[in-house]
């Protein structure tokens, strides 16, 4: 099986599969980060006493959960041009993988926030703390455990999603896989490196998830 | 202008609902090997045999540390430079039912894990080998703990399969991306295609919520 | 039937049975107690070999459980085990968790399976329960259908790990009753427990181990009011204030 494979091709590509892998972990960090501020308020909005914030936010939310990714991407990429805008596909990806992650990210930090018990937020309340106090010194420690791991997790995710962004032509990992492809027809090479590449992200964000699902779970003890 | 191409869009709509037919089609076939495949496996993870236990492991590993779009490619591209010469449609439903077979496989073992190990124990000391206590005891109380994620995945591997459009396969996402050529009006061609995921998706999307509230209410009275 | 020749087994770097050398006769009813921690538990279990132990040797109904290749499945038909938790089947009614093993492992067929968990929950007191799920049944109810399930396999020997100790008082009485009967009826019992009433009633003989040793064996009577070794008489007098 891998008597043909041909290693010094690779070596030969290596500076090429090298950009795009520092392309998908720009891509994947910037969004990541915008998809944190859009998830936050997102989720805000959703635990909002205004039945409008409530409302968009879910809207919002729920189109996404219920669409893929790919057509997601494809709406701004083919949709924002006849609104006038000429974006350039990188950014057009980013913004399709923030809101997306965002989303996502919105019913993580949900989940969150309302695991910790009534229990906790009523002994809050009567030793006369106010809304941020309470916020600050109970609510979000305690919700920190049960956020951060599936916060990871949405993180692995989109750095796998962001492989998607090859499709519009955007110099990441797995256009560079694409491309040698098409050069030199030689997709095993191609498209093996470009596995390998990812599983090394993938083995080193699930270790820090894991680690981060063990050292950060408070609970409450009966 | 836009009334114009609303009007050759109501004209290809016909051309959607194939394209949603494709979809389904997909990810009916993909999701019942998957589920048979990922039962099977995951009864194997869930036991204690290293020689079982590792190799479905490396599997899961892989699947679910590479994107899917990189998967497809590798079967797609890779597979007849070993002789194996697969058209697009076969292709697709191979990649979804290993896609979804490593999933599920670990949504399986899971549900196997969470069972109290007293039940074992119960059937053990009764005589019962190991492939009947997991058919009469431990797999009907593990289906609790593992239908909401199982139908969760389902929702996403439906979307997953929006992917497949890659390799050429008519499904809806192709049908949009065909469309937007002739009917450059992205935001309505890619809206449509999102309604039509999002018909199907949500029914399904409602099933898991019940499923879980339906699950948290038993956790209680237990 | 049960014959323990100097058997020793650690939980990695813990000693938790210590050359232990016991011999049970066919029909005897043995009770064994002592602090928790002792490996009374451990004990037992090594007989139907949910545990197992690396040195020494362990005969039980003829089969030595010290060898390689024993028939696991008939050992263990042969014999019931009753749990402190009792384990019952929580999706399956109490005739459906007292006729599983019978169906599948001696291959009863399902009507003379059906006749015979009916006559075995009879027998333990819960005719009347037969369709009944575990949710639907107080925790004595429930031990009693899990005496049902060992013994409708017609065992040998019924092995009971602290079998009243997760019970409600008021219905401890109702399990120890259905316990004293089979003793009666001349069935081999091991029971791990500290109900002295149910150890001077039948018990042939108490063994009290402490720190996985056997320390003293005895008649009931001459045990708990008489114990040779100090011990014992520390454990006796503890679980007497209660």
């Amino acid at each position: 099986m891998l008597e043909g494979f041909n290693f010094r091709i690779i070596w030969e590509y290596m500076p090429f599969f090298l950009e795009g892998l520092r392309n998908t972990f720009l891509i994947s960090i910037v969004s990541i980060f915008l998809a944190l501020i859009v998830g936050t308020i997102a989720c805000a909005c959703r635990l909002s006493r205004w039945k409008l914030l409530r409302g968009v936010s879910i809207v919002y939310i729920e189109s996404i959960r219920s669409t893929p990714l790919l057509v997601q991407i494809y709406f701004f990429y083919f949709g924002l041009p006849t609104l006038g805008f000429r974006v350039p596909e990188l950014q057009t990806g980013i913004l399709a993988l923030m809101l997306n992650s965002g989303a996502y990210i919105a019913e993580i930090v949900r989940a969150g926030i309302t695991s910790v018990s009534t229990g906790q937020i009523e002994a809050g309340i009567s030793s006369g703390l106010s809304y941020f106090q309470r916020m600050r010194f109970i609510v979000l420690p305690q919700a920190l455990g049960v956020t951060v791991p599936p916060l990871l997790g949405q993180s692995i995710v989109l750095v796998k999603d962001s492989a998607l962004l090859s499709l519009i032509s955007v110099l990441e990992l797995t256009r560079c896989g694409q491309v040698m492809t098409s050069e030199r027809f030689m997709p095993s090479e191609a498209f093996f490196t470009v596995a390998f590449f990812y599983l090394c992200i993938f083995f080193c964000l699930k270790t820090l998830a894991d680690w981060s699902q063990k050292k950060l779970i408070f609970r409450e003890a009966y | 202008m836009m009334a114009f191409y609303f009007q050759r869009l109501l004209e290809s709509f016909p051309f959607f609902l194939k394209g949603l037919w494709m979809t389904v089609a997909i990810s009916a076939l993909g999701l019942t090997f998957a589920t048979i495949l990922g039962f099977i496996l995951g009864m194997m993870r869930a036991s204690n045999k290293k020689l079982l236990t590792w190799p479905i492991g490396a599997y899961v590993f892989v699947v679910r540390g590479t994107p899917f779009v990189v998967q497809i490619f590798i079967i797609f591209f890779i597979l007849p430079e070993w002789g194996i010469q697969l058209d697009a449609f076969p292709a697709a439903v191979l990649a979804l039912t290993i896609l979804g077979t490593a999933f599920i496989c670990e949504i399986v073992a899971g549900g196997i894990k969470a069972v109290d190990k007293g039940q074992w124990e119960a059937g053990t000391a009764s005589g019962l080998s190991v492939f009947q206590q997991l058919r009469f005891v431990i797999v009907p109380q593990a289906m609790q703990t593992i239908l909401p994620p199982l139908v969760g995945q389902y929702v996403l591997l439906i979307k997953d399969s929006s992917v497949v459009s890659v390799i050429g396969v008519v499904e809806l996402t192709r049908v949009g991306w065909m469309t937007v050529v002739r009917v450059p009006e992205g935001l309505m061609v890619f809206s449509l295609v999102g309604i039509l995921y999002f018909a199907i998706s949500y029914p399904l999307i409602r099933v898991s919520n019940s499923l879980e509230r339906r699950m948290a209410v038993q956790e209680v009275r237990l | 039937m049960i014959k323990f020749e100097d058997v020793n087994k650690w939980f990695g770097k813990l000693h938790v049975l210590k050359d232990i050398n016991l011999q049970v006769e066919a029909g005897e009813v043995v009770v064994i107690c002592g602090p928790s921690g002792s490996g009374k538990s451990t004990l037992i279990r090594c007989i139907n070999r949910l545990e197992k132990f690396q040195k020494g040797k362990l005969i039980v109904d003829k089969t030595p459980l010290h060898d390689y290749g024993i028939n696991l499945t008939k050992l263990r038909a042969d014999i019931g085990f009753v749990f402190q938790q009792f384990h019952l089947y929580p999706h399956m009614t109490a005739l459906q968790n007292v006729t599983l093993a019978p169906i599948n492992v001696r291959k009863i067929n399902k009507k003379d399976a059906d006749r015979l968990g009916r006559k075995t929950l009879s027998r333990v007191g819960l005719a009347d329960k037969v369709d009944s799920h575990p949710a639907q049944l107080s925790g004595g109810q429930q031990q009693r259908v899990a005496i049902a399930r060992g013994l409708a396999m017609s065992p040998k020997i019924m092995l009971f790990d602290e079998p009243t100790s997760a019970l409600d008082p008021e219905m401890i009485g109702e399990v120890l009753d259905v316990m004293v009967q089979l003793a009666k009826e001349g069935i081999t019992m091991c029971v791990v427990t500290h109900e002295m009433g149910f150890a001077r009633q039948v018990a042939h003989r108490v063994i009290f181990m402490d720190e996985g040793q056997l320390v003293e064996t005895g008649k009931p009577d001459q045990f708990f009011d008489n114990p040779q070794t100090q011990r014992a008489a520390q454990f006796i007098s503890k679980i007497l204030t209660h």
